[in-house]
């Protein structure tokens, strides 16, 4: 947290209140007919879905996975260099995630989960770690029949599609969690999706 | 489990269908299984180490283990040892190559060897000693690429070892021991003959054209050796031996639209002695098939002596490879690898999305129905890609659609073939288990995934 080689020493912060929950209701992006009850009948066991995603493979309790839950995942996963959460800092959006749900005929089939990063300075060389971050996050937490895909938003980053690129690249992933500095700025990253 | 939907032609009988997994499960991502070129082995890498399969018992044989400190990306077995020699290169994350010999009993011909698989794996079932992770030993350290190795291929007769990294170069080694790799205890001899870095990224996969009767035919301008190389950069290259000890590049093959994940020679000798196609694969979910355009006279001039010459001069350094054909899409993301089988032609590709494709090529006779051709048609007036053309040899880009030969159609796909996981590598493979009363010849698939498993699949054609 040395403030000399800070990228962007005063980041615009969002207090917990502003952070999107549950308790809101969903957001447009998310819409159903049966939505408005879901806050009644599900908000208190988001705990226990979470609980059970970490242990449970394939599927957890049958409910489809939706972008509030993604939210929770990585909003709470700390910026590298400021003393705030992801979601805090804005970079991590609810109504930049989208969740598409395996088909309805093949519940076996793929789903997909896209989230888009908005980095809180154009030329922020930590775009690449935090969207690793995100990534490693949900490929840890969600069905493996998920497939994920973190990106730059359009526009946010100078150098978006080679950020993107990257982050797309299992192998460049891979290679990427073995190398031990890296590691422990993750590590760190991740402390508050554990506490 | 395998529900098998033929898609494209109806008529078609081809079937894939789940014939065993390997023993035992890896429990973590596995990257590939390479097939030795004539014994019932399969090496497949994953974390640290490279677990060598029994294609006779379809479980573990033995174990490359303690020579890596970063995953193990990509193995190759040295063709052209004397009998009852044994050696795997494995390429790292670690950014070194390894070369292990086996240690095993050295009076042992081919025969006792492929005994010896059987009864070891069938007499000790799960309590695999120490013992057999001492059968591998760690002769050679290949280190000069800067970062992570991510594949390693031998060229047909074993005498040139090619390398490739993020660091976007190329390296090829070559075992100068002599014949038979000298002695049997050491590792080679390991000169560095080329270190090629004309790609802009990492260089995912490199492989050596087989030696096939259609290699032969520029001979008379290269070295006999061809190796491709499939980068991150979104292309693929070309590389030959000038004659002189040089190795240039002599093609560059533009067209995919994100990283190209590989490349695979095509290893059926053709009927018209032509010289080998190759596939490319890429992180844009498309398969394409590449051709060499022989420009019959430069050929024949080209067989002339050029003492005299200067480089410069020297336009037969470039080969015009064109992309033939665009296989029907099937994946809806990262193609990661595609075979060709040497036996019946036919493709099997795979990828993220854990469906397995395959595929054959209409006959000859430029007849296909026209829904076909439509479906193989590279797409009309692509963009001459911006930046990465310096180069004097792109093909493909300038060239299509001016051979429109042999179509594409999709014979059958599997969706979930390793459930929920993605599947990292595909491979045509002889048969020599139990099951096939052909053994050696019988042709089976082998896909590896992100589960830790190993499949074998039993492909039926009509």
């Amino acid at each position: 947290m040395a403030s000399a080689d800070i990228q962007n020493a005063n980041p615009t912060i969002l207090s917990v209140s502003q952070l999107p929950t549950r308790l809101e209701g969903r957001i447009s992006a998310n819409k159903g007919a049966h939505c408005e009850y879901d806050n009644v009948v599900f908000r208190d066991r988001d705990w226990l879905k979470d609980l059970m995603k970490e242990h449970a493979g394939d599927d957890s309790a049958g409910e489809p996975l939706d972008e509030q839950e993604v939210y929770d995942l990585i909003s709470v996963i700390s910026d590298p260099e400021h003393p705030h959460t992801l979601g805090e800092l804005n970079v991590v959006r609810l109504p930049d995630i989208h969740v598409t749900p395996p088909p309805r005929n093949n519940p076996k089939g793929l789903g997909n989960v896209q989230v888009e990063l908005t980095p809180t300075i154009n030329h922020c060389s930590l775009a690449t770690v935090i969207g690793l971050a995100v990534r490693v996050r949900l490929e840890q937490t969600l069905p493996p029949n998920y497939r994920i895909d973190v990106r730059m938003k359009d526009g946010s980053h100078a150098q978006d599609d080679q950020v993107n690129k990257q982050l797309g690249d299992k192998e460049r992933v891979a290679a990427a969690l073995e190398n031990d500095s890296l590691k422990g700025v993750l590590d760190n990253m991740m402390k508050p999706c554990f506490a | 489990m395998a529900s098998s939907s033929p898609e494209g032609d109806s008529s078609s009988a081809t079937k894939i269908t789940p014939l065993a997994t390997f023993e035992p499960d890896l429990y973590q991502r596995a990257w590939q299984s390479i097939p030795h070129p004539s014994l019932p082995l399969l090496a497949t890498p994953h974390g640290t180490s490279v677990t060598i399969f029994s294609l006779a018992t379809l479980s573990k044989h033995s174990a490359l283990v303690n020579g890596h400190t970063r995953s193990v990306r990509s193995v190759a077995w040295q063709p052209g040892l004397g009998a009852g020699q044994l050696r795997v290169v494995s390429g790292s994350f670690d950014s070194t190559a390894a070369v292990w010999n086996f240690r095993g009993d050295r009076r042992q011909g081919d025969t006792e060897l492929e005994r010896e698989v059987k009864v070891e794996a069938d007499g000790e079932g799960e309590g695999e000693g120490e013992e057999e992770e001492d059968e591998w030993e760690l002769t050679v350290v290949l280190e000069g690429h800067e970062n992570e190795v991510k594949s390693v291929a031998f060229s047909p007769s074993g005498q040139f070892l090619a390398t490739c990294s993020r660091d976007k170069s190329v390296w090829v080694w070559e075992d100068v021991s002599g014949e038979q790799g000298g002695d049997e205890d050491d590792g080679g001899e390991w000169d560095t003959v080329a270190v090629l870095s004309e790609h802009d990224g990492d260089v995912k996969a490199v492989a050596w054209c087989p030696d096939v009767p259609g290699r032969e035919r520029r001979k008379g301008v290269f070295g006999v050796d061809v190796l491709a190389s499939a980068s991150y950069d979104n292309t693929v290259r070309i590389w030959r031996e000038d004659g002189d000890g040089e190795w240039v590049c002599v093609a560059v093959l533009e067209g995919h639209e994100a990283t190209a994940w590989g490349v695979q020679w095509e290893t059926r000798p053709r009927e018209d002695g032509k010289f080998p196609r190759l596939l490319t694969y890429s992180a844009d979910g498309s398969v394409r098939v590449w051709e060499l355009k022989v420009d019959e006279e430069e050929e024949v001039e080209a067989r002339q002596p050029w003492s005299g010459i200067p480089n410069t001069m020297r336009r037969s350094l470039r080969e015009d490879w064109v992309c033939t054909a665009v296989l029907p899409k099937v994946h809806g993301r990262d193609v990661y690898s595609v075979a060709w089988s040497a036996e019946s032609g036919i493709l099997a590709s795979t990828g993220s999305d854990g469906v397995i494709a395959l595929y054959a090529e209409d006959g000859d006779q430029h007849s296909a129905q026209d829904e076909d051709v439509e479906m193989v048609s590279p797409p009309a007036a692509e963009p001459a890609k911006p930046e990465s053309d310096q180069q004097p040899t792109t093909t493909a880009t300038d060239t299509n659609g001016t051979t429109q030969k042999g179509g594409w159609r999709v014979l059958t796909t599997i969706e979930n073939a390793h459930g929920p996981y993605e599947i990292n590598h595909i491979t045509w493979c002889k048969r020599f288990d139990a099951g096939t009363d052909r053994k050696g010849i019988e042709e089976m698939l082998v896909t590896t995934g992100d589960d830790g498993l190993v499949k074998a699949w039993a492909v039926t054609l009509d």
